[in-house]
């Protein structure tokens, strides 16, 4: 049996095997066991065959031989004879597609002459045109795929077909007229580009153009499982190139898009206008300066009149782009085009500020982007105009507007010609900038408008301002004088102006002043800084309290790191003149707060600073000099733990990025502070101190947290735990050195103890003597040193809590301390600003997850068999762990979790607990209603219930000790109204739908509730309820 | 090209400009002038304050004093609602105006029975859809205000071509309820209502 025998049998069987017969043919020809001529000769009596179907199939597998045959297998005259012979058959119906496929195949197996290509081109133009005769898409398919390989490959011998027989154009266009599937057109746009942009096309160009255009718009939807990989953008940034590609299309190109601008589908219109703004990039300035009028007046609606913001965009593009290629040619039609355009927009200036005059300004700051040469000319043609106009303008408003427009333009100026740090788009020697010629009315006018206009015009006044921070970037602008100007009227407003409303001119003012401070930052220093320190009092001994808002602004300058530098000493400076003059303690505190802020705006900075310099030496060992009192008597102020605290973090900030050599000469004075005594007579190794110097404890905190693991430790670590479990526990301290040092306990734990120990690192403790989880010891102490030691563990996912946490659980039904300790969960998994990574803690990623895996179903299990008065603790407990638990990780347990939370709502009197619970069932609703959609009934009523102040329905659960006469806080109202909102918006409507009447009745008291921000979610709640049953509402 | 409007060029207002209690709110006044901006330095939740005492700042301690409804309240309430023709709310279109809102008491002390009047201005004196916006504020204040309070909404006087008869529809309850009734309308008047806050 012939091969080709044994191929048509299996073409019906199993493709794969056909192809297999076709692959073993070819290897024979290979090695010689098979002769071309018989392999030919076989196919004869098919090739003749009565069915066109076996033809077909016979010419294909010559295809597929030809295709696995090796290259330099056939010979010269070989690959000639099959191409002659396999042209001949293309005019057989039925075998195009493979006839294609053959001859794509051998051309890979040897260049073609132009001779070769020349003939092929014109017997598919001959025996087939057009394609579109051929139904199936995959014998078309292969066409255009060689036809686009000879386009590529022997571009030159089909542009002398061009050149040579003055109709073939005509025929190779209609051709592919017709196509309709995508992946053919892919190529019939790819084949059709290269006549466009590369042969001379004259009489044929509106032929060439309708041949794509009648494909514009682009309504291809790929289907949902679309095999091709082709989308309707693919095929229109095709067709957009086409369109694009030679100026001789415009006369055909520029009426067709803006007819079809009037369409009233928006993808229509968003094709259109990336289409003009194509073409205007694309076809020269002489083409574009025939059609830039016409385009202005029509893509100028689009932006008059918004319909959609993108479109108003794309049509700005447009406008921009015919700037760009109009301003490469002479100056005539470029002129001739930016002349209406400046024309009209004066116009709208004339009744500023409306719709048409905020459009005005956009297209003037678009264009004027473009280049130096049409920013000036736009300059030069609107502000006469507009500075006319605002002369003579009635209303602030009217002169608002104006003046938005103006700061626009100015904004683009910025952008061509760069301000005083970059050079803009125009170059380093760009033409001279038109604005020189305003800068001084317009300097005048809005310092003018920003000293002069009434505080109330805000608005006005914010325009102003921003217009003048823009001129004072402009490079090479204003003089050094004139921005001096600038600078002293921000910063009198900022120091003298009475405050106003939001104070949002105010807040421009100094963040003006820092943007100024970035270009010219000397400038800002000299004039601003000292109009700054001339109102920070020495010492506030007359009681004001002008100097915050001072501190507050100047603070904010630190930002900038030109001046940062500055801003510390300054305010380090006038710290110590207030000590010195004894400043009451709110002012102390309000400078340390001020340098504190400005170190962290500035952290990096900080981070940078080499050892053991400027922050160390000028500000950390003075402030702890200061703290312990070694100078002399300590300052006053100094006695306050909040002083302290502040005194702890800013030399935390400074010393936590410093080396393990600094911070070990640090290390021994931990406790002692410079102070020149020796360690065993400071707490908390000496347990009899005074209650006043306890109080450096706070900062001995912060120290602590700053230091890296391999700091050494003034003493031993499980020393040093135990005498601050001791000292903790003394009676005398005060309640934030008690905090501080159990704080300290927790650092010790996280960062001190070695891994391996970390299993045992708690045994001293639970041991007697300390014996901390003793029930008949326990008190409020030891649960604080408990929580404390956990809270360290926990962090670092410490293997040790799967034995810790029961023990803590089972607290919760102890008689006297329970609800206690179901208070301190809230403490577990709350952020912290001292364990952090930053201060070189152990933070484990996923702590909150395993915390909440070993705690949560143990309390949801024990709530059930608890007894009623203990279960509240059970639910105070709950609330405090999911108050910080990230609600994907809550998700996991909600069907359990949902009928704890509800009962929480009917607690009395613990107002946190039900903030928490309503914010967990808050986030249950929005994420994942269907866990709770089964309690809806429960939950509305709960949520109605603590919707108003004073309960309707008896209280089931009292927390110990609460009179029953509490009522529910604005807070919680309020937070119930926002998840009865959620609840009708985010549960099935067949659900909610049964309680719409009700919740709508009784929503009406919270709607007359004494308080604002409880009315104000009453009336959200209560439309949502309204509408929940009306179409449309889901649009 | 929707040239069919009304007004196609109306003036607009600066939002920053219009009166409103809902952005205040975020910023109360401090008693030292400052904005607060040291107060983040230290944390709300810092280990100084004690979590094992009862708190005190946890029951509102201003829970008493009563924050009376007035004609700011009312203007937040409408100013939101967007115009049927531009995508603007009534405020920056000064449709709706803070003078012209006004809440009387009740006229006798035996009745609890409050009103707002609250007076429209039209863009344009011949706008075709000033009954629609009336009707939407009127609407929105039916839903927003306890029952106590009886809405009274109407065109500005002097300010629209008919404001009579348009006065007369606004305030005719059956007609009112049957404008309601037609499902066109209720839809053009949820739209303006879906920009309310």
């Amino acid at each position: 049996m012939s091969d080709i025998q044994r191929y048509l049998l299996d073409y019906d069987r199993n493709k794969q095997e056909a192809t297999a017969v076709a692959q073993q043919s070819a290897k024979r020809l290979e090695n010689g066991e098979l002769k071309l001529l018989t392999l030919i000769g076989e196919l004869g009596e098919y090739l003749n065959s009565e069915d066109a179907t076996v033809r077909s199939r016979t010419v294909g597998y010559l295809a597929e031989v030809l295709a696995a045959v090796p290259q330099k297998v056939l010979s010269l005259q070989q690959r000639n004879l099959l191409c002659d012979f396999v042209l001949s058959r293309i005019e057989d119906r039925g075998s195009l597609g493979s006839c294609a496929r053959a001859l794509i195949a051998l051309e890979e197996r040897g260049k073609w002459e132009n001779e070769r290509v020349t003939k092929i081109m014109e017997s598919l133009l001959e025996d087939t045109h057009p394609l579109s005769q051929y139904k199936l898409q995959s014998e078309r398919y292969p066409v255009l795929r060689l036809i686009d390989m000879m386009m590529a490959k022997y571009r030159d011998a089909l542009r002398n077909l061009h050149d040579s027989s003055p109709d073939f154009m005509s025929k190779f266009i209609l051709y592919f007229d017709g196509e309709k599937d995508p992946r053919n057109l892919m190529i019939v746009f790819a084949i059709l580009k290269v006549p466009m942009t590369e042969w001379s096309i004259g009489a044929d160009a509106q032929l060439l153009f309708d041949a794509v255009f009648n494909y514009f718009p682009i309504t291809f939807r790929p289907r949902p499982e679309d095999p091709y990989g082709i989308t309707a953008q693919d095929l229109k940034d095709r067709l957009r190139e086409c369109i694009a590609s030679t100026p001789d299309f415009a006369p055909y190109a520029f009426p067709a898009l803006l007819d079809k601008l009037d369409s009233t589908s928006m993808n229509t219109k968003r094709d259109v206008l990336q289409a003009i703004t194509a073409t205007a990039s694309e076809y020269g300035h002489q083409t574009m300066s025939l059609y830039s009028i016409t385009l202005w007046d029509a893509l100028k609606f689009e932006i008059l009149n918004v319909q959609e913001e993108d479109l108003a965009e794309e049509a700005l593009n447009g406008l921009a782009a015919i700037a760009k290629t109009l301003s490469q040619g002479t100056a005539g039609p470029f002129e001739a085009y930016l002349r209406p355009i400046m024309k009209e927009c004066n116009e709208h200036l004339e009744d500023a500020p409306t719709k048409q005059s905020q459009a005005s300004a956009r297209i003037l700051s678009k264009i004027a982007d473009v280049s130096a040469g049409v920013c000036n000319t736009l300059l030069s043609g609107i502000l006469p105009h507009l500075l006319r106009l605002f002369q003579t303008a009635d209303t602030i408003a009217k002169r608002r507007g104006l003046l938005e427009v103006m700061v626009q333009m100015i904004r683009a100026n910025i952008h061509v010609y760069g301000d005083w740090r970059s050079i803009g788009t125009a170059g380093e020697h760009p033409p001279v900038n038109t604005l020189i010629q305003f800068k001084d009315q317009a300097l005048e006018v809005m310092l003018n408008g920003l000293e002069t206009a009434p505080v109330k015009e805000v608005s006005f006044r914010m325009v102003c301002l921003d217009g003048l921070l823009r001129l004072a970037q402009v490079r090479e602008l204003l003089s050094d004088e004139d921005i001096g100007r600038i600078i002293e009227l921000f910063h009198s407003i900022v120091i003298h102006e009475e405050s106003y409303g939001k104070d949002e001119v105010k807040e421009a003012a100094i963040s003006g002043l820092v943007d100024i401070a970035h270009q010219k930052p000397s400038l800002v220093v000299d004039k601003a800084f000292p109009a700054f320190m001339a109102q920070l009092p020495d010492s506030d001994s007359d009681g004001s309290k002008g100097y915050v808002q001072i501190l507050e602004a100047f603070a904010k300058l630190a930002s900038e790191e030109r001046v940062f530098d500055t801003v510390i000493v300054r305010l380090k400076n006038k710290f110590h003149t207030a000590v010195k003059q004894n400043a009451s303690r709110t002012y102390i505190v309000a400078l340390l707060s001020a340098i504190l802020y400005a170190l962290n705006a500035n952290i990096g900075k900080v981070e940078q600073a080499p050892g053991a310099t400027l922050y160390y030496q000028d500000i950390v060992l003075p402030l702890l000099r200061m703290a312990s009192g070694t100078e002399g008597e300590r300052p006053k102020a100094f006695e306050d733990e909040r002083t302290l605290d502040l005194v702890g973090r800013i030399c935390n900030v400074i010393l936590r990025y410093q080396s393990v050599e600094l911070q070990s000469q640090i290390s021994p004075e931990l406790y002692t502070l410079f102070k020149g005594v020796p360690q065993d007579r400071v707490p908390p190794f000496n347990s009899s101190t005074p209650p006043e110097q306890t109080k450096t404890m706070v900062v001995s905190t912060h120290l602590l947290a700053s230091f890296r693991k391999e700091t050494a430790l003034p003493c031993e670590v499980q020393v040093l735990i135990s005498s601050l479990v001791d000292f903790s526990q003394q009676t005398y301290i005060s309640s934030p050195v008690r905090s501080a040092s159990l704080r300290q306990i927790s650092l010790l734990f996280n960062k001190y103890i070695p891994t391996p120990s970390l299993r045992t690192c708690m045994e001293p403790l639970i041991n007697p003597p300390v014996d901390l989880f003793s029930t008949e010891k326990l008190d409020p102490s030891r649960i604080r040193i408990i929580f404390a030691c956990l809270r360290a563990l926990l962090l670092r996912n410490s293997p040790s809590l799967s034995s810790l946490y029961p023990r803590l659980l089972s607290f919760l039904s102890h008689p006297t301390q329970g609800a206690t300790v179901a208070r301190g969960f809230a403490t577990l998994l709350q952020p912290d600003d001292l364990l952090t990574k930053q201060n070189h803690c152990q933070i484990s990623g996923l702590h909150k997850q395993k915390s909440f895996a070993l705690l949560v179903p143990s309390i949801t299990q024990s709530f059930r068999e608890a007894s009623p008065e203990m279960k509240p603790n059970y639910l105070i407990a709950l609330s405090g762990i999911l108050k910080w638990i990230p609600f994907e990780v809550v998700v996991e347990e909600v069907v359990q979790l949902a009928p704890l939370l509800l009962q929480s709502l009917d607690l009395r009197g613990e107002d946190l607990v039900k903030e928490a619970a309503i914010g967990t069932l808050t986030s249950i609703v929005q994420e994942s209603p269907k866990a709770v959609e089964g309690h809806a009934g429960a939950l509305i009523a709960r949520l109605l219930d603590n919707s108003t102040p004073s309960p309707s329905r008896n209280a089931p659960m009292a927390a110990a000790g609460v009179t029953e006469s509490t009522t529910t806080p604005a807070r919680v109202r309020a937070m119930a109204l926002v998840c009865l909102t959620l609840v009708a918006q985010k549960f099935r409507q067949e659900i909610v739908l049964p309680y719409r009447k009700q919740v709508v009745k009784m929503l009406t008291g919270a709607l007359d509730d004494k308080k604002r921000e409880v009315r104000s979610a009453a009336v959200k709640c209560r439309t949502t309820w309204i509408v929940i049953d009306e179409p449309g509402d889901d649009d | 090209m929707e040239l069919d409007k009304d007004n196609a060029n109306p003036t607009i207002l600066n939002p920053s400009d219009l009166p409103s209690r809902r952005r205040e709110s975020s910023v109360k006044k401090r008693e030292d002038g400052g904005t607060g901006l040291f107060d983040a330095l230290v944390p709300s939740y810092t280990y100084l304050s004690d979590p094992f005492e009862p708190s005190v700042s946890s029951c509102d301690s201003d829970d008493d004093s009563v924050e009376d409804i007035d004609e700011l309240e009312i203007y937040d309430l409408i100013s939101s609602i967007s115009d049927p023709e531009h995508p603007l709310s009534l405020g920056s279109l000064a449709v709706v105006n803070l003078p012209d809102i006004h809440i009387y008491p009740p006229t006798s002390p035996h009745s609890k029975i409050s009103t707002v009047v609250v007076e429209i201005t039209p863009t344009i004196t011949h706008c075709s859809l000033a009954t629609v916006i009336g009707l939407g504020v009127r609407v929105r204040l039916e839903q927003a205000l306890p029952p106590r309070f009886r809405v009274d909404v109407r065109v500005k006087k002097g300010t629209h071509s008919t404001d009579e008869a348009v006065n007369k529809q606004l305030g005719d309850k059956e007609r009112v309820a049957a404008a309601l009734e037609n499902d066109t309308l209720m839809d053009v008047i949820r739209r303006m209502h879906a920009t309310c806050e």
